[in-house]
């Protein structure tokens, strides 16, 4: 019988069948915990204001009336141009982000040249100071070059998005043995042709962590959108919820349908890319 | 082996020492020179770095065209006899606006000039008492006062102070206070991510089959922008409508549920809840990767010995895990320091933590000087944090 | 020089305009969204009216704390991006000192535009060193709303006419609470932000009464007259409780009305308004225009346009906005569109509006108001400490 088998007396068995429970009760709590808002986030979104206040309905799983108009209503409001506002403003980001940090750790993960400890703090050092005072001399620069409310505000994403990218690209292209490059140099190829056509390529992984990563930051900033692009047009998505206020209350249905719909892309890039992501997190953490 | 770069290497690291120079050096820079000076953009005598005496050309023509507007529609209301010194002022204060129209917003300020203008002041103030008694309700009599108060603001002395921004730094409670909210915040938050991050890696690190979707599960908090989760958590500690807020109190864990958003407590409670919520899978997968490259047969040797599992995980899995260890928390505590989107989304500036406090201080309240000490007091902060971790705990950085 | 080759250029651009399409000058307008359709319709009409100049709206963020950031960044670096900018009343202070705004005197003077014809509080909220700096957008005041249905008819007489003290509401309070469905008495707003410095302002009668009115504020805290987590009050909670039946009295903004009408699970025939004991804080938004505007004209021509018959009646009969032009409080028309006009007791609450304190460091002062009272309100400080920080506060 089943139960007979369950309690067979002592025996690693028994015990790792124990251990395995508890562990999936314990990953499956973990999981819910961890889903937890965004399921009733969802619940909510769906509500009419009317029962989202109010002490019988607010806690109510399903909704009495449940109704699609917090949807509409943010989509009439344009949340939808903020995702694409934000999907530009990422994407160009990522693009010369990745170039520029590809050059740069190129050199420093292959030459030994004077300074570049000193830059490497550099680099970390910027990283790690507290963004808002960077916000008004930034905006000042930007007006004087008439480069607010546009897309140049991507220039401006650089003081977050590179450090961490120089930095995971440096880890990256040390991996990759001299030899290939020395191959490379002997068949005429110059440090430029060698960077773009034998090392790039050879570190797509890294490359592409780095492109998640920074792709990320940027979807996420908020201060800097803030301020450069002031005017809707160009509002990008942490901006965008952040209006669905009104002077005299927070419009829950509103910000939780609008978060519903801007979560899907970043939830689309999880899914799909999560082996670079992790890898992104723990290069540098690993000394391998 | 160090060598000199090539201008050809050069040119591949140029496009990041621009970008680095024009976009975080210079505005970090800048912000270093405002904490030397009382500078407050509410205030028009402070309102930018003055080294020398300035003349605030654009408010004192505004304030001289004033007087002249006041002074003429007064003239045809006094005797004859008086018009002739009313409009022997309106000349001279006409004259003055003729002479500085067209210049810059601000130019300095000659000690000769500064005379001028002070004794055309004194002298619009001693017509207009003169004429108090003879004409009460004249407007250069009723009005002048603090136009002419203004004048004055108009003549800037130099607002560069030195350290004094600094000292008064030491005597100030409420960076005191900003300085325990935020070591709080930072030390309570980060060991219990640190906690239960450790847990979930050494669960994930077992369970091979299930780790795909505990990872994409993980994944999903540290995804979202924090203005965006802030203002989902802000919904849920909700004093009326938040599941959660309501759920504590069912518990007991809190006696009422407003009390998450409103009170020191609650909103510490409250705001590393979140930040837990939000950063411990991170720290999972960081701690993940550092288990995953111990060596297996490590494990082995030590089950044969007969070490429990308590005993292998101090004695084996600690002393292999600790860099990847260091440096996870090393940047998680660097982040949990300067912590402000969650804070400011989530409550507005509850508890008052130093990113908090230097951004009230600054744009809040428009006093850049100050503002910018306390942010440069909050990275000395930052500095040392990282100090103590490489140099004394031994986290490696830069790996070479 | 900077200025003699702004002159020397705009003058050459109005030349090569105007030979060329005869193009109006845009003149950018940079307020919060509006859920209604007035703010379009004024500007249209403005654009409609005239051919000199063409408004274009800026729609800024609708997070006030937000908008004041953006604002004043774009400001302090001179920025001339927006000419006309709309203001929150208690930023006033702070642009005028910062030299921001430009005072309009001479503009209104020669316009034949008289400050006693405007909103009292409104006009006093950006008079800043003697100088005049704004006009109304659209005003708001703190009102009592009640439950007609519940509350006595000798009571209503006294509430409407406003001959009663917050001691007499708070017995009201105690009384109905619970009658005709309600489960609470009075609502209003003492979570800790903003609305506690508006509601504080009314209880202490405009800070004549400090110690009385906190006093006062606090019995209805700990009493059954108001809900345990009145504490956590804001304007949407009292909205919420009040359109839902839930309670007899609730200070709130007039816009309540507009949330009886759509939401409400009461009609607006079972309510009606009266002034507040202390006075009615002035709330709303206040037009001003950009120290460096290069259409200064243009933008005084729109603020201008707005305040006029024609221009409140659009934002009357499409936004249900308040006028900032006295004479149209009692104009038929107006009436017409805005049935709270009608009424006795908002006429009543209009007459009697007090300011929030004008400084230059506005933020500051609200600050350390809040943080000196709300202790007192939660249970937490003493009643002359609290007086004495609130003083301390009021004279900063």
């Amino acid at each position: 019988m089943t139960t007979q088998t369950a309690i067979q007396p002592d025996g690693p068995d028994q015990h790792r069948r124990i251990g395995h429970v508890f562990m999936w009760a314990l990953i499956i709590c973990f999981i819910c915990i961890n889903l937890f808002p965004f399921l009733w986030v969802l619940v909510t979104s769906f509500k009419p204001v009317g029962e989202i206040y109010g002490a019988e309905t607010a806690f109510r799983v399903i909704a009495i009336n449940p109704t699609i108009n917090n949807y509409l209503t943010v989509v009439n409001k344009g949340i939808l141009h903020s995702v694409f506002n934000s999907l530009i403003v990422s994407g160009i980001t990522t693009l010369y982000v990745v170039m520029v940090a590809s050059m740069s750790a190129y050199i420093i993960a292959r030459i030994h040249f004077r300074g570049k400890t000193a830059l490497m703090s550099l680099i970390l050092g910027i990283s790690m100071f507290p963004q808002m005072i960077i916000v008004g001399p930034i905006f000042n620069m930007f007006y004087q070059f008439r480069l607010l409310n546009s897309y140049w505000v991507t220039l401006a994403y650089s003081t977050i998005t590179l450090p961490l990218a120089v930095w995971i690209m440096v880890a990256h292209f040390k991996q990759i043995p001299i030899s290939v490059e020395e191959a490379a140099r002997i068949d005429g190829c110059s440090q430029w042709q060698s960077l773009w056509k034998v090392i790039f390529p050879m570190a797509a992984p890294g490359v592409f962590t780095t492109a998640i990563m920074t792709f990320i930051s940027a979807w996420n900033e908020y201060l800097l959108t803030l301020t450069l692009n002031a005017e809707k047009d160009f509002q990008t998505v942490p901006v965008a919820i952040n209006t669905l206020r009104t002077q005299f209350s927070i419009l829950w249905g509103e910000i939780t349908a609008a978060t519903i719909l801007v979560v899907i892309p970043t939830l689309a890039i999880v899914l799909l890319f999560q082996k670079q992501i992790v890898s992104g997190i723990t290069s540098g953490a690993v000394k391998e | 082996m160090q060598r000199r770069m090539t201008w050809k290497e050069f040119c591949f690291i140029l496009p990041l020492l621009l970008l680095v120079s024009v976009f975080s050096l210079y505005p970090i820079l800048s912000s270093f020179s405002y904490t030397l000076f009382d500078y407050q953009t509410n205030n028009q005598a402070k309102n930018a770095l003055y080294t020398a005496a300035t003349l605030n050309t654009m408010l004192y023509v505004e304030d001289c065209d004033y007087l002249v507007y006041y002074l003429n529609k007064d003239i045809p209301n006094v005797d004859e006899s008086d018009r002739a010194t009313l409009t022997a002022l309106v000349d001279k204060l006409e004259a003055q606006k003729a002479a500085y129209a067209n210049s810059e917003k601000t130019i300095s300020l000659p000690a000769a000039t500064d005379q001028e203008i002070s004794a055309l002041i004194a002298e619009t103030e001693q017509v207009a008492q003169s004429y108090a008694e003879k004409y009460p309700t004249l407007r250069i009599v009723t009005k002048s006062g603090q136009i002419l108060d203004e004048m004055k603001t108009c003549l800037i002395s130099s607002n560069f102070i030195g350290l004094t921004n600094y000292s008064r730094l030491v005597s100030d409670d409420r960076f005191g206070q900003a300085v325990g909210n935020t070591f709080v915040f930072t030390i309570l938050s980060v060991s219990v991510e640190l906690l239960l991050g450790m847990a979930l890696a050494l669960i994930m690190n077992k369970a091979m089959r299930g780790i795909g979707l505990v990872r994409t599960t993980a994944l999903i908090p540290w995804a979202i922008p924090t203005a965006v989760s802030a203002l989902i958590w802000c919904y849920l500690y909700d004093g009326t409508s938040g599941i959660v807020a309501a759920l504590f109190t069912r518990l007991g864990i809190i006696a009422a549920p407003e009390l998450l958003l409103t009170t020191a407590g609650g909103t510490m409670f409250g705001a590393i809840l979140a930040d837990v919520w939000k950063t411990t899978p991170y720290m999972a997968l960081l701690l993940l990767a550092g288990l995953q490259v111990i060596d297996r047969g490590l494990y082995e040797s030590s089950s044969i010995d007969g070490a429990g599992p308590i005993r292998t995980f101090t004695s084996i899995t600690l002393p292999l895990l600790k860099s990847s260890m260091l440096v996870a928390l090393l940047f998680r505590t660097l982040d949990a320091f300067r912590v402000y989107d969650l804070i400011a989304v989530l409550t507005k500036g509850t508890p008052e933590t130093l990113s908090i406090y230097a951004y009230k201080m600054m744009i809040g309240q428009s006093n850049y000087g100050y503002g910018s000490v306390i942010v440069v007091a909050m990275f000395a902060m930052v500095a040392l944090i990282a100090f103590v971790y490489v140099k004394v705990l031994g986290a490696e950085l830069i790996q070479e | 020089m900077k200025k003699m080759l702004a002159i020397l250029l705009s003058v050459a651009l109005v030349l090569a305009t105007t030979a060329a399409l005869a193009e109006p000058v845009t003149v950018k307008f940079a307020a919060q969204a509006d859920s209604t359709p007035a703010t379009q319709a004024v500007v249209d009409a403005f654009n409609a009216s005239q051919t000199n100049y063409m408004v274009e709206w800026v729609d800024m963020t609708n997070d006030s704390g937000a908008m004041r950031e953006q604002l004043t960044t774009s400001l302090k670096a001179g920025s001339s991006e927006y000419d006309i900018i709309s203001m929150d009343v208690v930023w006033a202070g702070e642009f005028a000192a910062s030299g921001y705004i430009m005072p309009l005197d001479m503009m209104l003077d020669d316009a034949g535009l008289n400050v006693a014809d405007y909103n009292a509080g409104s006009m006093a909220s950006g008079n800043y060193n003697g100088k005049q700096y704004v006009l109304p957008f659209f005003p708001d005041l703190g009102m009592l709303y009640f439950r007609t249905d519940i509350v006595s008819q000798e009571d209503a007489a006294k509430l409407i006419a406003g001959t009663y003290t917050w001691a007499d509401l708070l017995a009201m309070a105690e009384t109905y609470a619970g009658q005709g469905g309600t489960t609470t008495g009075f609502v209003f707003q003492a979570a800790l932000y903003e609305g506690l410095v508006c509601n504080a302002n009314e209880f202490t009668s405009n800070w004549t009464d400090v110690k009385g009115g906190l006093e006062i504020m606090k019995q209805f805290i700990d009493s059954k007259a108001s809900p345990d987590n009145i504490l956590n009050y804001t304007e949407g909670e009292t909205a919420n409780s009040f359109v839902k039946g839930e309670s007899v009295f609730a200070r709130n903004w007039p816009y309540q009305w507009g949330v009886i009408k759509s939401e409400g699970t009461i009609t607006t025939d079972q309510v009606a308004v009266a002034p507040l004991p202390g006075g009615s804080t002035v709330g709303g938004w206040i037009l001003g225009i950009n120290k460096n505007s290069a259409n200064a004209e243009g933008a005084f021509a729109f603020m201008q346009f707005l305040n006029s018959e024609a221009g409140q009646l659009i934002m009357s009969e499409q936004g249900g906005y308040l006028p900032g032009l006295n004479k149209m409080l009692t104009d038929e028309r107006i009436i017409k569109s805005d049935d709270r006009l009608s009424m006795v007791g908002f006429q009543n609450a209009l007459k009697t509006t007090i300011a929030r304190p004008v400084s230059a460091e506005y933020s500051k002062v609200s600050d350390a108001l809040q943080q000196a009272i709300y202790p007192y309100l939660s249970g937490s400080a003493e009643i002359d400490a609290t007086v004495t920080a609130v003083q301390a506060a009021l004279a900063n």
